[in-house]
């Protein structure tokens, strides 16, 4: 597998494209605008190990916590399924635990599963690699963001042990019922889990933060934005998204907990309960549902983003072709993160909003299309006549891009409000959100491991545990998601325990049984992901130095894998973009970052 | 390699496409930590714009009257009722701390230790000075009016759940600008900034970028005291 | 960081004093709108002006934003219009809520 790539040059069949007006490029090496950053250099094992300040520990730290607590909502997703598939035979999840199943799994597999292992696991491991710096700008603030997430995830987990369990609200957690009495874990679950959320805010923000301002502020020499890889701007704008969007999560929470515990009612109505007027008067619910989506939407974006971006670096590399549209992509990327602060309320179509907002909603939300479809022609177009190799991250990659486009185009369906009115709050929603959200980010996720594993370990997964992973859950995901569609057009309501015998379900039983078994398989498969991380972190084949021959810095630091401060003595000089590969007249198949011109004089490379 | 000077870059929307089309820095000449702030800030104001738009929300959208602010708050001297009395001396009181702020800013790039370090203290003292009127406030509206978080005699229920929140949001930010501007007194006095020492927990030097860093935060929150004071109090 | 190439804002004590004054006497402005009982629009046009005066001015002056590069002025300018788009979409939400609130709970009833 690994000198498939040496013989693989691309002969260059286009140099008519760039015929005439060639010449090389002159070398500039700007000066240097500020001193080399100064590091903590830890002495005792806590201070390596535990409360570490290296950027690189702190990633890995995010990844195993994210991945733990999301262990525990694809566990909770089982609990469900037996009860949707075999309601008879499994009865162990009344109607109450499945709402807190719901709930928890939800929240857990968008917040502190997906944005946690993107941003903070991914965000902090890449980082400073890939922009060249040497660790994060405030490696003591990134090191208390974790701390911080880490509570919050443990306060999440304690919600499950508390009196009345954790909170049932469904992940939108839409008040009057989220804490009224009837529905689950509304004593203190719900408490708990607006705690929680409160502190992964605070907690982000502080990462968040640092993210920012290392891409901005910390770019070595020659980094230019437009020379950064596409995952760095995927991280980045996503980054800059969270910042501006867990406010309104932030403020939603606060005044939900004073509505619980101090009796205000910001979103509370008139209320009765069994006969009794409660004492909240004048609050309006419907302003939750605008500041939770005020967040929600641009949430989608939060995971998607990274996802965009990585993709698009695993797709340019497994195809030794550079990025199509590079500079589109960029655009692509930062037009879709503004515009998500503008489409929320496609969220609250039947929510009894002002019925005007229907048009302006609609209207921005199938723009967002637009740049959305866009990236998808660009990876199409990046691997049109690219030299394939299909490795485990193309494999996950070429997943990505179906699964994506299957959940894009259900998304313009429910972005009209005429076709969402009956298609909302159906398993129509929930097929749509868990290809678009769900099962596409992950595709990106299981590939961006495999692709960058052996940097982290020096060493490679298992190939033949990698390629049964990506089978079954590629193959199971549409197994299990692709029927829901079918669900939903029959009229199937979602975060319904059971149908019990309606109508709906003629049908429908043999569907959700067929689901259910699709899901056990593939939830089983992931545990074999897992073992294989953990086995091959010893066992696995040891990898050499830049094994997928990629240009980005990360794989060019001087001790393989990186160490503490990354670069050594000298941090490097950039003079091209990541995606020089098999570029015409070039003797080399692939230029990385920090290749200077005067070594490649032959190559007509892109001037970036 | 020839030298980096900020002087000579292109300046307005030239510097603009300039900076965001360099490498190292977008913003040339800002340091990290001040650049990091910024970025808090502009991320506490969608805070504070969340927190209004639902006071505004609220209001909009009441249909029991909202309680007259400028007589809720308005306080008995002499005889005379002046409204919104002491929200206007803790309008005077935050606005002479930003002053004051400003100016130990601009001691600490003098490296005048001494004059940075007293206007930092007067800072505090006039930080201080707010949050004890505030509690003066918040006491006279729950014990003399009765106003509580779920009810209150004016009107809306909602006057006192958002009065609550707001302010004692704002309060809090106030407080704990309170808090490092005592620590950083203290560092200034002690000479940390000038004779380079490390910080207590993050081990790193820093210098009196530091004071226009915390400067940045203290006008931050009288600045969301003005929106505060106009939405609130005068709408 | 230390011994970092910066910008320095040195400036004249005069210009903070300045300032400073300003901002006292566009607060006691906006508190005489009060003080005189001016309603409606003018009311509410003059509150929104001095506040928005008052708090160009902190921006401008007390933190430097005058002085520093577009770069970063405009990246702090410009998320505002996420907010403003919030606000005018929760205004008019609120006038609709207003509405039906009239309409199935105060008229109705
Ligand atoms: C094997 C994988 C998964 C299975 C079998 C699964 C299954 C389910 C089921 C049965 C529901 C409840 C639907 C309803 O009754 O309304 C649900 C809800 C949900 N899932 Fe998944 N899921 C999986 C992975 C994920 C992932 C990776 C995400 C991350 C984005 C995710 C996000 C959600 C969300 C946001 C909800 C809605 C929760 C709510 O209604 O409050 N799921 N999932
Ligand atoms: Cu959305």
């Amino acid at each position: 597998m690994t000198d498939e790539y040496t013989d693989n040059k691309i002969e260059t069949k286009s140099a008519d494209s760039s015929s005439g007006s060639y010449s090389p490029p002159v070398e500039k090496i700007p000066a240097q605008e500020a001193p080399d950053q100064e590091l903590y250099h830890a002495k005792s094992f806590w201070t390596k190990w535990v409360f570490c300040q290296d950027a690189k520990v702190i990633g890995i730290q995010y990844a195993l916590t994210a991945t733990a607590i999301g262990m525990i909502g694809l566990i909770l997703s089982w609990g469900m399924r037996l009860q949707l598939g075999f309601p008879e035979t499994f009865s162990f999840l009344g109607p109450a635990t499945y709402y807190q199943s719901v709930t928890m799994h939800g929240m857990i597999m968008v917040i502190y599963l997906l944005t946690a292992l993107f941003l903070g696991g991914f965000g902090n491991y890449l980082i400073p690699l890939m922009v060249g710096a040497r660790d994060m700008v405030f490696p003591y603030v990134n090191m208390v963001s974790y701390w911080m997430f880490l509570v919050a995830v443990l306060v999440l987990i304690a919600s499950f042990f508390v009196p009345g369990g954790p909170t049932g609200a469904g992940w939108t957690l839409y008040p009057p019922q989220a804490i009224l009495p009837g529905t689950p874990g509304s004593e203190m679950g719900i408490v708990l889990m607006l705690v929680s959320l409160s502190l992964f805010v605070i907690g982000f923000t502080m990462g968040g933060l640092n993210y920012v301002i290392t891409i901005l502020q910390s770019r070595t020499r020659g980094m230019t934005l437009m020379r950064m890889p596409l995952t760095i701007w995927g991280i980045f704008t996503a980054t800059v998204l969270a910042l501006l969007a867990f406010p309104a999560l932030f403020v939603a929470c606060i005044m939900m907990t004073l509505d619980n515990l101090l009796g205000t009612s910001f979103f509370m109505p008139e209320i009765f309960t069994m006969g009794e007027k409660l004492d909240y008067a004048g609050g309006s619910p419907i302003l939750f549902q605008h500041l939770f989506w005020f967040f929600g939407h641009p949430e989608v974006y939060i995971v998607a983003l990274p996802a965009f971006g990585i993709v698009s670096d695993l797709i340019s590399v497994h195809a030794r072709k550079n990025v199509f549209g590079y500079r589109m992509m960029v655009w692509a990327i930062v037009i879709i993160g503004a515009l998500s602060f503008i489409v929320w309320a496609h969220h609250m179509y039947v929510s009894g909003m002002n019925p005007w907002f229907g048009f302006f909603f609609a209207t921005t939300t199938l723009i967002i299309a637009v740049p959305t479809a866009i990236k998808v022609y660009n990876w199409v177009l990046t691997l049109w006549r690219g030299n394939i190799h299909l490795t485990i991250p193309m494999l996950f990659s070429l997943g990505f891009i179906v699964t994506f486009v299957n959940g894009g185009i259900t998304g313009l369906f429910l972005g009209n409000v005429i076709i969402d009115v009956p298609l909302s709050d159906t398993y129509f929603v929930v097929a749509h959100f868990h290809m678009v959200m769900g099962i596409a980010p992950l595709m990106v996720v299981f590939g961006a491991i495999y692709h960058w594993y052996p940097l982290i370990t020096g060493r490679h997964l298992n190939q033949t545990l990698g390629k049964i992973h990506f089978w079954v859950t590629f193959v199971g995901a549409y197994a299990i998601y692709f029927p829901m569609h079918y669900l939903g057009f029959i009229g199937v309501p979602r975060r319904y325990f059971e149908m019990y015998d309606s109508p709906y379900m003629t049908s429908g039983v043999g569907l959700n049984q067929f689901i259910t078994v699709a899901a056990l398989i593939v939830g089983f498969t992931q545990f074999l992901f897992l073992y294989n991380i953990f086995t091959s972190w010893y066992k696995g084949e040891t990898s050499e130095r830049n094994p997928w021959k990629a240009n980005s810095l990360e794989w060019h630091t001087p001790d393989y894998p990186p160490t503490h401060g990354n670069f050594g003595k000298e941090l490097p000089v950039v003079y091209r973009w990541p995606y020089d590969f098999s570029v015409p007249g070039s003797d080399k198949e692939y230029i990385p970052q920090d290749v200077p011109p005067s070594q490649v004089p032959t190559a007509k490379a892109e001037q970036t | 390699m020839s030298q980096f000077d900020i002087e000579k870059l292109p300046k307005g929307s030239k510097g603009f496409m300039y900076d965001w089309g360099s490498d190292q820095r977008a913003f040339k000449g800002v340091p990290w930590g001040k650049a990091m702030m910024w970025i808090f800030l502009l991320s506490d104001t969608f805070i504070f714009s969340c927190f209004l738009i639902s006071l505004m929300t609220a209001r909009a959208s009441t249909v029991v009257p909202w309680p007259p602010t400028s007589d809720v708050f308005a306080l008995t001297v002499f005889g005379v009722e002046l409204p919104l009395l002491l929200i206007a001396i803790m309008t005077f009181v935050l606005i002479t701390s930003s002053g004051t702020m400003a100016i130990a800013v601009k001691y600490g790039y003098e490296k005048n230790r001494k004059l940075c370090g007293w206007f930092l203290l007067a800072t505090a003292i006039g930080g201080l000075t707010f949050v004890g009127m505030q509690a003066f406030e918040w006491s006279k509206l729950i014990f003399h009016d009765g106003v509580r978080p779920w009810s209150n005699p004016f009107g809306a229920e909602q006057f006192g759940a958002f009065f609550f929140m707001v302010t004692g949001f704002h309060g809090t930010h106030v407080s704990i600008g309170v808090i490092f501007l005592f620590i950083f007194a203290r560092k200034v006095f002690r000479g940390d900034f000038d004779t380079g020492r490390r910080g207590y927990f993050t081990s790193m030097k820093s210098d009196y970028e530091a004071i226009e860093i915390l400067g940045l935060y203290w006008h931050f929150v009288d600045l969301v005291w003005v929106f505060i004071f106009a939405f609130f109090y005068l709408w | 960081m230390t011994g970092d190439k910066k910008q320095v804002h040195t400036h004249k004590l005069g210009i903070y004093l300045w300032i400073w004054t300003l901002l006292f006497v566009f607060s006691f402005f906006s508190y005489m709108v009060d003080y005189l009982n001016y309603q409606g629009l003018l009311r509410w046009s003059l509150i929104v002006f001095f506040m928005l005066a008052k708090a160009g001015f902190i921006m401008a002056i007390f933190m430097h934003l005058y002085w520093e590069r577009w770069a970063i002025v405009n990246v702090l300018l410009w998320p505002m219009t996420a907010i403003g788009v919030f606000i005018a979409i929760m205004a008019a939400e609120s006038y609709y809520t207003f509405f039906s609130r009239m309409f199935y709970f105060v008229v109705g009833s």
